[in-house]
């Protein structure tokens, strides 16, 4: 057993657990603690994985912005915040939409057990290979060459999305 | 020889036109020039082309007019044409001019009337439908002649469509009458598949159905299906058992029209038809003997239902029931030219009876019922007697034109009895003679009935010497004066009764063989040419037959003056013979209840369950059933966002799971 | 690793996600549902880009990243607006479309 496959099982598990425990906990600010735990967890995979830059940005802005506005959020809107006080209206979902549940994994695990490879032709080699940048310049400058030389044109299009996203919000957020 | 049957047709059709046009807004005396004169000129017509048919030798006598061609269908032809034999000129002469006759006493009958010009038109109208009936050349237009009488026959029976009884009797003549319809459609279509042709004879459209005839196949079943077919028509439109029942409820139309139709012309459209036919039926000799024993029995049953009727007009349609039943008895046994002998006696003293029965009831204002008449042979003198001599005539007594008709068909029956030795033809026979016992019997019976005795009506007897004085008390409060019938009525009556006496005479005066003097039989000779297997009776055998002929009908006569008279006096009889035969054999309400009753029924059922069950509650189902459906959907709709979002992973599951399953 | 094993924990990550989505009634917590579902998605871009040796996967995951955060944002604005005034909040009470 290599490290990585020892790290790699350890964090499944952790982040399925967590994972778990956001949507089971009853008090609202322990399911966003959860959830925080959990895009840890991601970030360690994602540095595994060898993406430094990816891993260092979803802590920032994963957990350290979204988060935080969840939690605000929370503790603004009721005191309690739970929902187990009011009866539910729909028992039954609960229990179908468990069984959906263990049906969609199962059935998604058999496709990608079963399924076919990636096709060896779409794997970016030489010049073009990521690796091949990174070991050259580093993570972060593959990431920003890649990002500024073929993604510019979506780069430009996610700044109008987060000015829009902006004024949505501060219309909406006004007391009425 | 001319041939002036075209105008004969179109006479009186004419004047149905003009009439039902514009009769309500003509005076009284337009409207009897333009009846009168359309039947008057109809009968001059046809009695020049009869003087002119004597003219000619006889194997001339026959001539086929074609006035438009109709159908035209590859090789078959039919046309509107008018064939002029012995036999329809005959029918002629007594259809138009019996009917001249009625028409003259109908203006006096009918005067109070207020349908005056519809009754006038309508009249015309049957004149003109008769005619074409007995001068149609082929099957096809004889049809057409055969539905426009039923419809004449409709409308006069309803002609006082105000009463519900009068417009039951119509629908019920009407009714029965389409069944007969339906044997002679049938009849036709079987003709036409057999011969592809339906003239009569050659002619100039093609072959007729009576050249094409081959004697090899006589007695087959086909003939004798045609034959039977064929008199079905001819039972339902003469009355013959078992479709007679509408004949005495048709008393409801005005008697004129009783006299006319259901006396004289209409209700012989049958015997003619056989008699016209009579090519086909000799190809069939077990229908003859049928269509024999159907008119005995008929004859015998409706004289026996006639002895205790108590409305007159009930009485003499019953009667004339029983004498077109002898009418085909005489054809059943191959002696058609007796039948039709037969056929015009009755009309004389038929529709004599009837006048003057319709003079006794108008004189009473309106009374039919027997129990209250009596005593009126000195108030309505003119009546009585010519009332008498129909009353004699139709009992067959000589030397009146009755008996000379009964016997000659009496002395036929027995002709064939003794050639063929059969216990049915015996049987018949005797089934005649009998009938003309009772035949006499009921006849005196109303005879005495009306006319002797005293009064018993509620009606104030004249003075002597008192005439006709259109007196307004005359209606008031039951009591009004009884007087005799003006002359336009009285007039009619006479001729009539004079025909009465010397109409035999045209007929046969061979009886003691004195002169073999035949005059109709030899006219109507070449007509009836190709029948062979007519017995002639013996010189013995007809004196036989007249002779207990005449003595039962003596003897009728006398059991009627025993019993009544001196009048007629109604005792309630609880005997139950007797109330089966008051009650017409409780016939009509038999078929009420096992006919008219279950399809009520049915129409009711079928209306409520067909309509309102399956129709309506299919259709109402289908809506329940929509409804339910999206009754059903519609709870998919819960309004809870979560359900929908599981919508959402319900169609995602499947469609990974068809990935996952299709491999 | 084999990638199959990563995408086989996304799955599983993104089921669970889709679960909670159902399960919970308390709005935020479905929205922490659905950001749990973006982020297995952006696990399984990773590991393709590694697998593929190429850093299009990456970029994919640098633009959900943004759209999440601008997403959030304007759905947790919705939700306070909706849900401000009241005491208990349950997404069950948004049912006024029921047929």
């Amino acid at each position: 057993m290599t490290v990585v496959q020892i790290s790699f099982f350890v964090l499944a598990v952790a982040s399925v657990a967590s994972a778990l425990g956001v949507i089971t906990f009853k008090n609202a600010v322990h399911c966003a603690l959860s959830l925080i735990l959990t895009l840890l967890f991601l970030a360690l995979f994602y540095l595994q994985l060898g993406a430094m830059f990816i891993a260092v940005v979803q802590i920032l802005i994963y957990a350290g912005a979204i988060m935080v506005l969840f939690l605000f959020v929370v503790t603004m809107l009721a005191s309690e915040a739970s929902d187990t006080r009011l009866a539910d209206r729909i028992p039954w979902q609960r229990w179908v939409a468990g069984i959906l549940g263990l049906v969609l994994v199962g059935a998604l695990s058999y496709l990608l057990f079963t399924g076919t490879s990636i096709d060896n032709r779409a794997v970016a080699t030489g010049a073009n290979s990521l690796s091949h940048v990174v070991n050259a310049q580093g993570n972060t400058e593959a990431f920003g060459q890649a990002l500024f030389h073929g993604f510019v044109y979506p780069f430009e299009v996610t700044s109008l999305l987060i000015i829009v996203a902006l004024l949505g919000a501060m219309v909406l957020g006004r007391k009425a | 020889m001319t041939n002036l049957t075209a105008g004969v047709l179109l006479f009186p059709l004419l004047g149905f036109v003009i009439l039902g046009v514009t009769g309500s807004a003509l005076p009284r005396r337009m409207i009897l020039a333009v009846a009168w004169g359309a039947c008057g000129l109809a009968f001059l017509l046809a009695t020049i082309s009869f003087f002119s048919m004597l003219g000619t030798p006889p194997a001339a006598r026959t001539s086929d007019q074609v006035l438009y061609t109709w159908v035209v269908s590859g090789d078959f032809q039919v046309s509107f044409g008018l064939l002029f034999d012995p036999l329809s000129a005959t029918m002629l002469m007594i259809v138009t001019g019996v009917g001249l006759l009625i028409h003259i006493y109908s203006a006096g009958y009918m005067e109070d009337d207020p349908g005056f010009w519809r009754f006038f038109s309508y009249m015309n109208f049957f004149i003109f439908a008769m005619v074409l009936l007995v001068s149609a050349d082929n099957f096809l237009f004889l049809l057409v002649g055969w539905g426009l009488v039923g419809l004449a026959s409709f409308l006069l029976i309803g002609f006082w469509y105000q009463r519900r009884t009068a417009v039951a009797a119509a629908q019920k003549a009407l009714v029965i009458n389409i069944i007969g319809d339906f044997g002679l459609m049938i009849a036709i279509f079987l003709i036409f598949r057999q011969y592809g042709v339906l003239n009569f004879y050659n002619n100039a459209n093609g072959p007729g159905v009576f050249s094409a005839l081959d004697p090899a196949t006589t007695g087959n079943r086909l003939q004798l299906v045609i034959a039977l077919c064929l008199f079905l028509a001819c039972a339902a439109k003469s009355a013959q058992l078992p479709l007679y029942m509408w004949l005495p409820d048709a008393m409801e139309g005005p008697t004129p029209v009783s006299a006319l139709i259901h006396a004289a012309t209409m209700v012989t459209a049958g015997v003619y038809l056989v008699a016209r036919a009579h090519p086909l039926f000799e190809l069939a000799p077990t229908a003859l003997t049928i269509i024999a024993v159907i008119g005995g029995v008929t004859a015998l049953f409706a004289a026996t239902i006639a002895l205790f009727q108590l409305d007159i007009k009930r009485v003499l349609a019953y009667s004339t029931i029983s004498q077109l039943g002898y009418m085909f008895m005489g054809e059943g046994v191959h002696n058609y030219s007796a039948g039709i002998f037969h056929l015009t006696t009755h009309a004389y003293f038929k529709a004599l009876l009837f006048l003057a029965a319709g003079a006794v009831i108008h004189a009473l204002g309106g009374e039919q019922d027997m129990r209250q008449m009596g005593g009126l042979r000195s108030r309505l003198r003119t009546t009585f007697w010519t009332f008498l001599v129909g009353t004699l005539a139709i009992s067959g007594i000589p030397p009146l034109a009755g008996f000379w008709s009964k016997d000659e068909i009496l002395s036929s029956l027995l002709a064939q009895a003794t050639a063929n030795h059969k216990a049915i033809s015996y049987l018949l026979w005797g089934i005649a003679i009998v009938t003309v016992a009772l035949t006499a019997f009921y006849m005196f019976r109303l005879f005495y009935g009306i006319f002797m005795g005293d009064y018993r009506g509620s009606g104030r007897a004249s003075h002597a010497g008192d005439e006709e004085e259109e007196e307004p008390s005359r209606r008031t409060a039951g009591r009004f004066t009884i007087h005799e019938a003006p002359p336009i009525m009285t007039i009619p009556l006479i001729i009539l009764a004079v025909l009465s006496i010397i109409g035999g005479l045209v007929g046969s005066f061979d009886l003691i063989s004195l002169s073999k003097w035949r005059p109709l039989t030899a006219f109507l000779a070449p007509v009836f040419a190709d029948v062979h297997t007519m017995a002639t009776a013996s010189f013995g055998v007809e004196w036989i037959s007249t002779l207990v002929s005449v003595g039962f009908a003596l003897l009728g006569i006398f059991a009627a003056w025993r019993l009544y008279g001196r009048g007629f006096q109604y005792k309630e009889n609880k005997n139950p013979f007797y109330q089966l035969l008051y009650h017409k054999y409780y016939v009509d309400e038999i078929l009420d209840a096992v006919i008219v009753q279950p399809i009520l029924w049915f129409g009711r059922t079928a209306a409520r369950v067909l309509e309102g069950d399956v129709l309506d509650g299919g259709s109402r189902a289908v809506a329940g059933g929509l409804r339910g459906i999206s009754a059903g959907l519609r709870r998919l709709q819960t309004g809870y966002v979560r359900n929908y979002a599981l919508a959402i992973l319900i169609g995602v599951v499947l469609i990974i799971l068809y990935y996952a399953v299709r491999g | 690793m084999p990638l199959s094993a990563y995408l086989i924990v996304s799955a599983i990550l993104f089921t669970v996600g889709v679960v909670g989505v159902l399960i919970r009634r308390n709005p935020l917590i479905i929205f922490m549902s659905i950001e749990l579902m973006l982020n297995a998605v952006n696990l399984s871009f990773v590991a393709i880009s590694s697998k593929l040796d190429s850093a299009d996967g990456q970029m994919f995951v640098f633009i959900v990243l943004t759209v999440a955060a601008a997403e959030v944002v304007v759905g947790l604005a919705i939700i306070v607006s909706i849900f401000r005034t009241r005491r208990d909040i349950d997404v069950d009470d948004m049912n006024l479309l029921r047929g």
